[in-house]
């Protein structure tokens, strides 16, 4: 009996000491949104067709340029351009020493297993080795941007469809265009 | 799994607290059972809406996603205590519950409620801690967090984290992309960002008042600082090339990031209002993945330049570079508990992608969950839980938590969200 009473005081004063605390208002999570830049509003879209400095009839009408054979494939974990792609690189980079003011970019990709952004390197990887084969046939790197896209566009089911190498490649891309 | 794992992940537990003032902890982590049995009545509501008295829910799997708890079925117990005064110890007791969480909630005026609430040793048959809040009647996840937080700190000597809050990534279709931010346990979650191209790789700044995160909106990644209150956000890093991986300084003054110009992805540091750019380590292979010691003393990364991905770590002071990971042959997206004594990386195990944890003082590594595609794991702020991506068998990722013992593996109820790139902001007091 004189235990209890002593339990009950004893939880009396735990009870007691124990302080109310008001909740702060959580802040407002809705801030206003954020305006996107325009995806284009680097390029020069108004003149670019109309310049002739951009030898665009070059562009469109070599069949090596075509832009259905802009993508060069890379076998799995490897940065290596293959030969198969040589005379397409050729081909590019004899456009762009006769075209000065004609930038490129070079976007990298990669199939989905790894992290976000390790794959981002080796897509990297993959655009500076299309990039210093057009080195080699002497294009100035100011003409050149390469970048990645890493995995962010590759295809989660690529083992399953046996697609990865899909994945694997480098696109060619003109600004101008 | 086998004792020896148990006696392994106690010792990770052990080195990774850093106030170990509460015996109990030791009991705990040495005594047979590696979680702690506990009850957590529904909380009585006077007055108010009869949903919120699902409070225990909340603390409920706030411990058991926690690992260190285990939260006993308490259906059917009839002669559910609201006060101190009205528990029956031996009927808990015969529940095999060591501890037993009870309270009450009264509605006040203006959509007021207040909840009392007692967290009572059954063994000891004493109540060693309680506590009332009032708030509006929409917080009462938040109240719930709040008492799972004492609870926790009381019982473990570490602090709670499920007032915290996380961010990921939402993608919809390779066509939409948000930059969310939600409790830690996925519930309310808003928007700070909408895009059509890829966000990756956001990162809280220490004071938990900013995110920094990579953008492909101009075609190509590039780096953002966004303050969550306003909206409002800056460019951080828009160089020729890809701009990447940020990870503030734990100061909060810097950020290494990663830039490439015209070659492999290399590590930079700048200060977080974009001025003083500098290369911080030359090296011909790929460096990325920056991840700060929280002294700020060093920076762990991955690179190839052994030919597969591993992690090293860069001393700022000597600039001198050290191997960290030797177990496997690819290892990669490092970052380090707080007190820096643990790292967590994903790991490829048999072909298989897991989230690896290594005991730095050991090197001992540990796999913390069986892939077959994890990915992205991130400490919570107080190093008992890990954040983590995992392919589910949809075409989806999602994300869950799993606990540093390894014994919980919880999923975030995001529905059919695709979800990935997940961050996990600071203890706030």
């Amino acid at each position: 009996m004189k235990k209890s009473i002593l339990l009950t005081a004893l939880l009396g004063i735990l009870v007691a000491g124990c302080s109310s605390t008001e909740l702060q208002e959580s802040q407002p999570l809705n801030p206003p949104q954020p305006e996107l830049q325009s995806m284009q509003a680097d390029d020069n879209e108004g003149t670019a067709f109309t310049s002739p400095d951009l030898n665009l009839l070059e562009l469109r009408g070599n069949p090596l340029l075509a832009k259905d054979k802009r993508g060069i494939y890379f076998d799995f974990n490897k940065f290596v351009v293959k030969q198969e792609y040589m005379e397409i690189i050729q081909a590019h980079a004899k456009y762009l020493n006769e075209t000065p003011p004609a930038n490129m970019k070079i976007q990298g990709y990669t199939d989905y297993r790894g992290s976000h952004e390790y794959n981002l390197s080796l897509g990297q990887k993959r655009a500076v080795a299309v990039k210093e084969a057009l080195n080699s046939f002497g294009v100035d790197d100011s003409q050149i941007e390469t970048v990645s896209y890493g995995k962010e566009y590759a295809n989660l089911d690529c083992v399953e469809q046996n697609a990865c190498g899909e994945d694997r490649r480098a696109d060619i891309v003109y600004t101008v265009e | 799994m086998n004792k020896f794992l148990q006696i392994i992940f106690a010792g990770f537990i052990f080195f990774s607290s850093s106030v170990l003032h509460a015996l109990e902890v030791i009991e705990i982590l040495g005594g047979k059972a590696s979680q702690i049995p506990i009850a957590v009545m529904p909380f009585k509501s006077f007055g108010a809406q009869k949903a919120i008295g699902k409070i225990n829910s909340v603390i409920k799997s706030d411990l058991s996603r926690s690992g260190l708890f285990y939260a006993l079925d308490t259906r059917g117990v009839v002669a559910a205590p609201n006060s101190d005064k009205e528990v029956n110890f031996s009927q808990w007791k015969s529940l095999e519950a060591q501890f037993l969480i009870i309270g009450r909630i009264d509605f006040l005026k203006k959509e007021k409620v207040k909840v009392s609430w007692s967290l009572i040793d059954v063994y000891k048959k004493q109540t060693v801690l309680s506590g009332e809040y009032v708030g509006k009647e929409k917080q009462i996840r938040a109240i719930g967090h709040k008492v799972s937080d004492k609870v926790y700190e009381r019982l473990t000597g570490s602090k709670g984290v499920f007032h915290t809050k996380i961010a990921f990534v939402e993608k919809y279709n390779n066509q939409k992309y948000k930059l969310n931010i939600a409790d830690y346990d996925g519930y309310n979650i808003t928007s700070l960002l909408d895009s059509k191209m890829p966000i990756i790789s956001p990162k809280w700044s220490p004071d938990g008042k900013k995110i920094a995160y990579v953008s492909f909106e101009k075609e190509k990644p590039v780096i953002y600082i966004q303050e969550i209150a306003t909206g409002k956000r800056k460019l951080l890093a828009n160089f020729k090339g890809n701009n990447s991986a940020p990870a503030w300084s734990p100061d909060g003054k810097r950020l290494a990031i990663v830039l490439t110009y015209n070659t492999n992805s290399q590590i930079y540091l700048i200060n977080a209002d974009g001025s003083d750019v500098k290369r911080l380590i030359r090296s011909r292979s790929i460096t990325t993945e920056p991840s700060w010691s929280p002294d700020g003393k060093e920076i762990y990364y991955t690179s190839n330049q052994g030919g597969g991905p591993q992690i090293y770590k860069f001393n700022l002071e000597s600039s001198e570079v050290s191997r960290v990971t030797f177990e496997g042959k690819y290892n990669l997206y490092p970052s380090l508990s707080y007190d820096g004594k643990l790292l967590i990386y994903l790991t490829q195990d048999q072909g298989k992608f897991k989230v690896a944890l290594q005991n730095l003082q050991s090197n001992q590594v540990l796999k913390l969950t069986k892939g077959p595609l994890d990915e992205a794991p991130v400490f919570a702020p107080n190093g008992h839980m890990v954040l983590f991506v995992y392919k589910d068998y949809g075409k989806t990722t999602k994300i869950g938590t799993v606990s540093i013992n390894g014994l919980k593996i919880d999923p975030l109820p995001l529905g059919s969200r695709q979800v990935q790139e997940p961050a996990w902001g600071p203890i706030k007091n």
